[in-house]
């Protein structure tokens, strides 16, 4: 998810679709929203939708991969010990559209056959095989995956909704726990 | 049924019949209704909305099919949580229909899971002159790592089984735990 996930190429009545259907789940919700109103918002042929996006589904994830890529889009990281930063910087985004990020997170909740769940973990792989090349696989995988969990909008959510956090807190918290994983390979680097 | 339960609860029973030959968002209301032997509109007035019924299922589930074991050390926790782990390998549908529940936006008056008030009361004993902030981070981050969506991430991201995601925790929680001064854990 750090630096540019890989969006497949849209053309721009899709972008329209997808930037349509983004704005009535913030102003609806992600139930309420039928592909009249969308077609309506972006200006097309309701049959127009149907024929880019068959199923509900198919523009569920569609459009969560496009506000994922665009909307929560972050800088990139050039080092592994920057994600902490670029952790509070996304939690601070999703803080900002609360409905965008309950869509992206459940979508990458829905097993093999929702988004992908960890869009970012080619980039974290490249920056830490990079700086810290003499982790063994365990370690590796481990400080990985623990970095993706965080650096989701999944944090985001459990925060806000088990401890009642705000937007700072969260922040906070998520850069924190990043940091805390950093700790076991801060001296590790490749000289 | 053998034991009479009220519809609500019927509901949720057959849902979770259906999720194992098919997944939530292929379980359509009229299945459901024929499933149960109730109208479609009862079931709209229990679960107005998926999302409702969502919810409901996955605290059904939890319920019924991941009890979390008592903890009341650190240790103990970390025990518990593999063998959540280990329980949602072997119901997938089920620990699936967990996760994303705890990522849609909530319902009604959705309280604290469970496990989350465990966590910090477990805090509270273990570490009881630990500041609040970093209470909430400790409690937070091992709240996150211990998740339904951890499993379901690096089941499908990284494509772990039970063992590796157990591994995958402890290294994680390993260190946030160490973050803290010694002096911070109170000597049994």
């Amino acid at each position: 998810m750090t630096g540019s996930a890989a969006v497949p190429a849209l053309t721009g009545t899709q972008q329209a679709i997808l930037a349509a259907y983004t704005e009535l789940i913030e102003e609806l919700g992600s139930d309420d929203v039928s592909n009249r109103v969308i077609a309506r918002r972006a200006g097309i042929a309701e049959r127009t939708v149907f024929r880019n996006y068959p199923t509900r589904v198919d523009l569920l994830l569609a459009t969560a991969a496009w506000i994922e890529a665009t909307l929560f889009a972050r800088e990139e990281s050039h080092s592994i010990f920057d994600i902490p930063l670029a952790i509070r910087d996304a939690m601070q985004r999703y803080d900002a559209r609360p409905e965008l990020a309950h869509v992206v997170a459940e979508t990458a909740m829905r097993g093999a056959n929702g988004a992908a769940p960890s869009p970012g973990r080619a980039q974290l792989e490249r920056l830490l095989d990079a700086e810290v090349p003499s982790l063994d696989a365990a370690q590796r995988r481990a400080v990985i995956a623990a970095l993706s969990h965080l650096d989701s909008v999944g944090t985001w959510v459990t925060f806000r909704r088990e401890f009642g956090m705000d937007r700072r807190d969260i922040a906070d918290a998520a850069a924190w726990a990043a940091e805390a994983v950093l700790d076991s390979i801060r001296d590790r680097v490749a000289p | 049924m053998e034991e009479p339960v009220d519809t609500a609860t019927a509901i949720l029973a057959s849902a979770a019949v259906l999720l194992r030959e098919r997944a939530f968002d292929d379980i359509s209301y009229r299945a459901l209704a024929d499933e149960v032997g109730i109208s479609e509109r009862t079931i709209y007035r229990q679960y107005p909305t998926r999302a409702h019924l969502l919810a409901a299922l996955s605290n059904w589930i939890e319920q019924t099919c991941f009890p979390l074991p008592p903890f009341v050390t650190v240790s103990d926790f970390c025990t518990a949580v593999h063998e959540r782990f280990r329980a949602f390998d072997a119901s997938p549908a089920y620990a699936y229909v967990g996760a994303r529940a705890s990522a849609i936006s909530p319902t009604l008056d959705t309280e604290p899971a469970y496990i989350t008030r465990a966590i910090e009361a477990m805090l509270d004993v273990a570490a009881p002159t630990l500041n609040r902030r970093d209470r909430r981070r400790v409690a937070a981050s091992l709240r996150h790592f211990s998740s339904a969506m951890f499993w379901a991430r690096l089941r499908t991201g990284f494509d772990l089984d039970a063992g590796e995601i157990c591994d995958a925790f402890d290294r994680a929680v390993g260190p946030v735990l160490a973050r803290l001064p010694d002096a911070t854990w109170a000597k049994p």
